[in-house]
């Protein structure tokens, strides 16, 4: 039974964070600090000869770090090992880093920044994904291949030739931004045991220290990190930390002096790490009954112009690229290239929105091809309990899709408003229409990566700042805006069974949380508080043995609703009283669980096949559109949406969640746009990187069903991701309802609009 | 091959800004007037504090702050028309009476500058001397007919057209040793109507792609009797339309009339393709909002 979990807590660090107390990065109090800057290649690539520093600046104000200066090899140290911390010879992208400088003041550190300049034999490049595109389609051979991926189920050959029609069409999507309210920042502090102690603006502790080793040439136990409040990351703190810390930790172990980068929004946006622009070209065997009988699909990433973490969002992206559909015959093949852009990198939903933009393009388009409704099509091919995935996952019983497409068709009333849609003959000057988006995102790591990850969560019961007894809840995962600073103390005080007073959760320092792995994925719900949860039901334990022993004479005691009690001899004593006790006689206590993946998850990373996610959640979305033929703009009318994200934690943070998050996903379909200008992006500051406001968020009619996770308590499956999945397709879908129009890349702008009816009207 | 430099690098910080705080007009014009003691004229500053932190705009040596100086805050009726000083807020515009009554085009088109912020820090004066063709405020004020008044302390004030003021990108009528006292406004009379439309990237706290302002009457015979149109972000300033009022003016208003003017319109007008948006989609759509203005004035309660 629940008392907490379930419940709409107010947010714990709500307060602070409203009164403005909460200190980011830049607000830390470092006595000393010096200011770090990055200088970068003025170039998108080339053969750096030499570095050039003006004899009339004085270098002895400041430290200058170059690839010399790098105590252990200069390289980061992530899933490619192909980018260097600091270049020295190759350049393969505008804003490379070429050397570091740090000095007493800012203004001193960019005085000496903008003295030294980088000699570089400059050239060609390659910087969109439409050029990436048109060397695939013609000489493949000439594209630097970052990382690949295939998945093969039955016979794709006997699919096609199963098959009544074949559908093929193309997809793009574009380059997205972050844009979280705090830009990145980070201070390394030398420590006196030549250590480094690391605090900033990230969403992954453990990842910092491991990935600084071979660079730092320290050992691990030598870097510490601790996190400091986030405003904000959706990714963008996931890996990119990461180089700021070695920035950062370079400057500060060459000068011995506290050192700190905070990005301005412009360096922000210009090198920091964007959502991966794709291209997908989908090729469907369909049945004149709506049968699909085969699904062939290229799927290309634009890496930007290192490895990075891209294969991961290549392995999510084309798990996602056929998700929801049965289909016996299926073929995918990934692909991630190089352009000499900014290395791309995590962003909600990482891989999935860009596969699932065109699978739900793709079904409407095939329902169409089929004269069926996208309703009749979708009803007829989406997976049912005991249908399997594209990697041969069985649909168990503890997840129903069927049930969330179809509730969310009857709270929009879909049927009915459809058949008020306008399919290309404006009524009263405008156009409106309805779309459609049915999705599955997988919850946790790819794979068995959480049977790998092996999550560790603690609980500490020791003394708070006040003398009072508290249970500290120690794990890796971070708050940045998302609600976990507050679903873990429910979590643990169900666990426990206590009120939430007695529970805290502290922000994550590696030096005394254990390591419960990233803070991605939509995972922390589900993984990390299934962790926590047992661990609260350990320290519970603990605990009733204790009172039994110590304050109860032996007599079997159970901790419920704050109190110890004994059902034998009636006696009762609060929770608080039991803890003191036990802090007095026995001192701080610490209990350690950790995640288990049930065996009966399987999976084969070589071939892509078996249980491709230890669960999934998922959701509908239905998006009402209108286009004004005066001027092409598009409005979002209303969205309506239900998901099943497992076991409501908390129903006013999930809700925030898919609020916050379908949002990002409407700027992502209609206004989000960045071009690549000599190597740049030419959207570079919140004056021209346009994202929603209020007045263009839709009306949101938003529900849940719960299907839990069932191999452990209490049943979240992931919610953070999910709700960027959807609104693209489901609004191009309701584009195309409403004009007559197939819009294949996004975002759909008025511009867009504007010159596809001009094409419609000049080839009638 | 020679850098072309990290964009992200600033050295220079606004505390390097001299900048002078004169009491009264006097005071001011005296400061220009001396080549010793002239800065860039600072109105508010949210314009110029974004080009200078980006680097577009050299930060100067020195600034003299115009925002605070009693002769620039006037806004009243005087006479036939509405004088509205250099220093008058975004803010101001959009919430005065006198402004939304008269004027109520200006005002709509004040409300549309960035957010609230912008528009209690931002003024009239600062953003038509910022000179750029995506301003807010220009296309009312050209629509309207307004009148500009400069002044130094060598010549005193000289009055201008706003269209004469507006001479091309980024510049305008106004001698180094001049600033912009205020803005003489034309009421809006008995029975004529205005409109303002802006085409932004989002619905509010966005920089135009496209927008307009007119100011028209029609008589009860469905003759045009006024139509002054202007656009901004079309041109290298905002302009007025003068071949579509001509082809207006003195017709009846039907729906022949108004495809012909939405054609004039489009044909008269050069705009280029920016990050906001593309030539072709801006020169259609300039077309589009005068054949919106024109149905607007056409089921006005007068016509």
């Amino acid at each position: 039974m629940f008392r907490h979990v379930g419940k709409g807590v107010t947010r714990l660090d709500g307060d602070e964070k409203v009164r403005g107390i909460t200190q980011y990065a830049d607000d830390l109090p470092i006595p000393d600090c010096w200011y770090g800057v990055v200088v970068r290649s003025p170039v998108m690539k080339g053969r750096l000869t030499s570095l050039e520093f003006d004899p009339a600046f004085d270098f002895d104000r400041v430290c200058v770090v170059t690839p010399g200066d790098i105590p252990g090899e200069n390289v980061v140290d992530m899933m490619g090992r192909d980018m260097p911390f600091i270049a020295h010879d190759r350049i393969q992208y505008r804003g490379e880093p070429v050397a570091l400088v740090a000095a007493p003041t800012r203004r001193l550190a960019r005085e000496a920044a903008a003295c030294i300049r980088p000699v570089i034999e400059e050239e060609p490049a390659i910087q969109t994904i439409r050029e990436v595109v048109d060397t695939y389609k013609k000489s493949p051979d000439r594209l630097e291949k970052l990382s690949g991926q295939t998945i093969r189920k039955g016979s794709i050959e006997a699919g096609f030739a199963d098959a009544d029609i074949v559908v093929e069409r193309e997809y793009w999507s574009g380059h997205q931004e972050q844009l979280y309210i705090e830009p990145q920042g980070m201070v390394a502090i030398p420590e006196k045991d030549g250590g480094v102690f690391l605090q900033g603006s990230l969403q992954c502790p453990y990842y910092v220290g491991p990935e600084l080793v071979i660079t730092l040439g320290l050992p691990l136990e030598k870097i510490r990190v601790k996190q400091s409040a986030v405003g904000g990351a959706f990714g963008g703190k996931e890996e990119f930390p990461t180089l700021v810390a070695g920035y950062c930790a370079l400057l500060a172990m060459k000068s011995g002096k506290p050192v700190k980068i905070i990005y301005d929004r412009h360096q922000d946006i210009l090198y920091t790490t964007k959502r991966h622009p794709s291209w997908s070209r989908q090729r469907t065997g369909l049945k004149k009954d709506g049968t699909i009988t085969a699904m062939a699909v290229d799927f290309i990433l634009d890496g930007g112009a290192y490895t990075t973490l891209s294969p991961v969002v290549l392995y999510r992206g084309i798990l996602h690229t056929t998700l929801g559909y049965r289909c016996p015959h299926v073929s995918v093949d990934g692909h991630v290239f190089r352009t000499n852009t900014f290395p791309n990198g995590a962003f909600r939903g990482f891989g999935a929105p860009q596969a699932i933009w065109a699978l739900e393009s793709h079904m409407d388009e095939c329902a169409e091809a089929l004269g069926m409704s996208p309703v009749a099509f979708r009803r007829k091919n989406c997976l049912h309990i005991g249908d399997t995935t594209g990697t041969g996952q069985v649909i168990e019983q503890n997840m129903d899709p069927p049930v969330i497409l179809e509730r969310t068709l009857e709270k929009a009333d879909f049927e009915n408003k459809r058949r008020q849609s306008t399919r290309g003959v404006p009524v009263n000057g405008v156009y409106r229409g309805i779309g459609l988006c049915f999705f599955g995102h997988g919850s946790g790591f790819t794979g068995d990566g959480e049977r790998r990850l092996r999550s560790k969560a603690a609980l500490d019961l020791e003394y708070d700042d006040h003398g009072k007894p508290v249970v500290n809840i120690r794990i890796s995962s971070t708050e940045m805006g998302q609600g976990t600073l507050t679903i873990m103390p429910q979590i643990a005080a169900d666990g426990l069974r206590t009120s939430m007073d007695h529970v805290r959760c502290p922000l994550p320092d590696t030096k005394f949380v254990p390591d419960s792995g990233p803070t991605v994925a939509s995972r922390t719900a589900m993984v990390v508080g299934s962790t926590v949860y047992g661990a609260a039901e350990l320290l519970r334990h603990d605990l009733e043995v204790f009172a039994s022993e110590t304050l109860f004479g032996g007599a079997r005691v159970e901790l419920d609703d704050d109190r110890f009690t004994s059902a034998v001899t009636g006696d009762s004593r609060p929770f608080i009283e039991v803890a003191e006790a036990f802090l007095k006689i026995r001192g701080p206590h610490r209990v350690y669980n950790q995640f288990k993946l049930p065996d009966t998850i399987k999976w084969n990373q070589e071939t892509f096949e078996g249980d491709s996610y230890p669960s999934y959640s998922w959701g509908c979305n239905i998006a009402e559109v209108e286009i004004d033929t005066l001027t092409c703009e598009l409005k979002v009318r209303r969205v309506t949406g239900i998901f099943d994200i497992g076991r409501l934690i908390n129903p006013v943070l999930a809700k925030g969640q898919i609020e916050g998050g379908l949002t990002q996903a409407l700027g992502y379909a209609v206004m989000e746009k960045m071009n690549i200008v000599d190597g740049l992006y030419d959207a570079s500051r919140m004056q021209t990187y346009v994202i929603p406001t209020a007045l263009d968020t839709p009306e949101y009619d938003l529900g849940f069903l719960e299907y839990p996770y069932t191999h452990a308590s209490p049943g979240a499956k992931g919610v953070g991701e999910i709700p960027m999945d959807g609104l693209a397709p489901a609004i191009a879908n309701a584009v195309k309802d409403a004009m007559g129009i197939r819009f294949n890349s996004i975002p759909i702008t008025p511009e867009m609009i504007f010159e596809a009816i001009r094409a419609k009207e000049s080839a009638a | 091959m020679a850098a072309r430099g990290d964009p992200g690098i600033i050295v220079r910080t606004f505390e390097d800004i001299d900048c002078a705080f004169p009491s009264n007009l006097s005071e001011a014009l005296a400061l220009l007037g001396d080549e010793a003691t002239r800065g860039k004229l600072l109105a508010g500053g949210t314009d110029l504090m974004v080009q200078w932190e980006s680097g577009s705009v050299d930060m100067p040596v020195r600034a003299i702050s115009v925002k605070s100086l009693p002769e620039l805050l006037v806004l009243k009726i005087e006479g036939a028309h509405v004088s509205i000083g250099a220093a008058v807020t975004h803010w101001d515009l959009r919430a005065a009476p006198v402004v939304r009554d008269a004027l109520p085009s200006l005002a709509a088109a004040a409300a549309t500058v960035g957010g609230r912020q912008i528009q209690m820090m931002g003024t009239i004066g600062g953003s038509i001397a910022n000179a750029s063709p995506a301003g807010d405020l220009a296309p009312a004020l050209l629509a309207d007919d307004a009148s500009v008044v400069v002044a130094s302390a060598a010549r005193g004030e000289r009055v201008m057209t706003m269209e004469s003021f507006l001479l091309g990108y980024r510049k305008i009528d106004l001698q180094p040793d001049e600033l912009i006292v205020r803005f003489e406004v034309p009421v809006r009379k008995e029975g004529e109507k205005e409109g303002f439309r802006k085409l932004g990237p989002r619905a509010a706290q966005a920089i135009s792609k496209i927008m307009g302002n007119y100011r028209g009457a029609i008589a009860g015979d469905g003759t045009v009797t006024l139509f002054r149109v202007a656009l901004g972000s079309v041109a290298e300033t905002a302009v007025r339309l003068h071949k579509v009022e001509d082809a207006v003016t003195g017709q009846a208003l039907n729906d022949g009339l108004i495809a012909e003017a939405e054609r004039i319109a489009s044909d008269s007008i050069k705009p280029i393709s920016d990050i906001r948006s593309t030539a072709d989609y801006r020169k259609w759509v300039g077309g589009r909002l005068i054949r919106g203005f024109l149905e607007d004035l056409k089921a006005s309660p007068s016509g």
